[in-house]
């Protein structure tokens, strides 16, 4: 998946996690994480890691993130995150996963 | 959770307007001391159980503007709910680029919703939705003209609407030129003056195509934009005007000077506009805090601007071949003649 543009997903509302995913244009290239939570201490890491790890599950392998989380359970940050990678690659190409 | 009412094009500012949920928006605002001076493109309204307004919030362009809670409801995440509405509602419109001006005490509040500061005052604060917002605009900017000035050491720069260039804006660009070693011009991107943004930036390109020493740039919304002169009038504000011009000149001297080593801004003497000549009252006293010297250059024959709009709608093709430069006229004659 590319990253063509700037997409966001979620709200400032406690229990979720605001996620902007756009372009690097850095060089170096690679994903770029920026995260600001009250609970960074505790699960800044873990928070990262969803994010980083549902984006590579997506095929992108460079973007840059900026994350504001509300104390987001990690099915939240990996929903708003899909949501907003699928804005930012302009893709509507859902593979939801309820089955039939 | 409030219940979100949505109100698309609210005439907040004028005393008309018969609409109940629009009256009572005023209401609510007048109520807290806020006074729309602008009309709001999308406006939401936290409802209570018996449907009263407990929040409220706008968005007018890429700026939210009136966000209040009422007392009794602060600390129940009402303004988050608010802040989240509008921001959803201009990511869908494709608005991605966000800012707002508040209180400095409420700093806090809005940085844990994803807001952060550019530049504050004593009164004010202003801030945007995306955090390397500011880096990236100044990365974009360049910095190396077609050739240097040798004969200088000084980084000068030159803020103007030219709308459109004249002889008067020719002349302060020269003069400047020659006094620095690399002249920046910003030319206001605002997109609300009789010539379109694209035109205005063109002309002026071509006009001062002979001065090597400029580096042109277009403002974005950093210089004198809806985000840095929010038309916003808080009672409890002497001042709202230069409440505007000191975020706009701190944000200039604090962020957007030192990027580029700039260390002086010229200006035309104004004895036209009032609101122009406030503005630079401002800048002679603002920009001197951050070592920025203010130039003033006197102004030359009384060219404005405004003269050649004036010219515009007389038809007279003679008196703005005087005042303005060569392709601004030929643009002038090929759409107004």
């Amino acid at each position: 998946m590319q990253i063509k543009t700037v997409g966001v997903a979620g709200t400032m509302e406690s229990s979720d996690i605001v996620v902007r995913v756009e372009p690097n244009t850095e060089k170096t290239g690679g994903i770029v994480i920026h995260l600001e939570s009250n609970v960074i201490r505790q699960y800044g890491n873990q928070i990262r890691k969803v994010i980083n790890d549902t984006l590579t599950s997506l095929g992108v392998d460079s973007a840059v993130v900026t994350a504001v989380d509300k104390g987001a359970l990690d099915c939240t940050v990996a929903a708003r995150t899909k949501a907003a990678a699928f804005r930012a690659a302009e893709c509507a190409d859902y593979e939801w996963g309820g089955g039939k | 959770m409030y219940k979100p009412a949505h109100l698309y094009n609210a005439s907040l500012s004028s005393g008309e307007g018969t609409h109940k949920a629009i009256k009572a928006t005023k209401e609510f605002l007048n109520s807290l001391g806020l006074f729309p001076e602008t009309d709001a493109d999308f406006t939401v309204n936290l409802l209570d159980d018996s449907d009263n307004i407990v929040a409220t919030g706008s968005l007018v362009g890429n700026v939210l503007k009136y966000i209040a809670v009422s007392p009794t409801e602060q600390g129940n995440n009402a303004c988050a709910q608010v802040v989240s509405e509008l921001a959803s509602h201009a990511y869908r419109n494709g608005i991605i680029k966000l800012f707002l001006y508040t209180k400095p005490e409420n700093e806090s509040l809005f940085s844990s919703l994803g807001f952060y500061t550019l530049a504050k005052t004593e009164y004010a604060c202003m801030m945007e939705n995306d955090k390397f917002g500011l880096d990236k605009f100044i990365k974009s900017l360049s910095t190396v003209p077609e050739e240097y000035n040798e004969s200088q050491t000084v980084i000068g720069s030159i803020v103007c609407n030219c709308n459109p260039i004249t002889n008067g804006h020719l002349y302060l660009m020269e003069t400047a030129s020659k006094a620095c070693r690399v002249l920046h011009v910003f030319v206001l991107s605002e997109d609300k003056s009789m010539f379109p943004t694209d035109v205005r930036f063109e002309l002026v390109k071509k006009s001062t195509a002979h001065i090597k020493n400029i580096c042109l740039h277009k403002s974005s919304d950093y210089i004198i934009s809806s985000a840095t002169f929010p038309t916003y009038f808080i009672k409890d504000l002497a001042n709202a005007e230069n409440i505007n011009a000191d975020l706009d000149l701190t944000l200039f001297g604090s962020k957007i000077a030192p990027a580029l080593g700039i260390t002086k801004r010229f200006v035309g003497t104004e004895p036209f506009c009032a609101v122009t000549n406030s503005y630079n009252q401002r800048m002679k006293a603002i920009l001197p805090k951050f070592d920025i010297e203010l130039v003033e250059i006197e102004r030359t024959g009384g060219i404005s601007a405004s003269k050649v709009r004036k010219y515009i709608s007389e038809k007279n093709f003679e008196a703005i071949e005087k005042i303005v430069p060569k392709p601004c006229y030929e643009y002038i004659i090929a759409n107004y003649a």
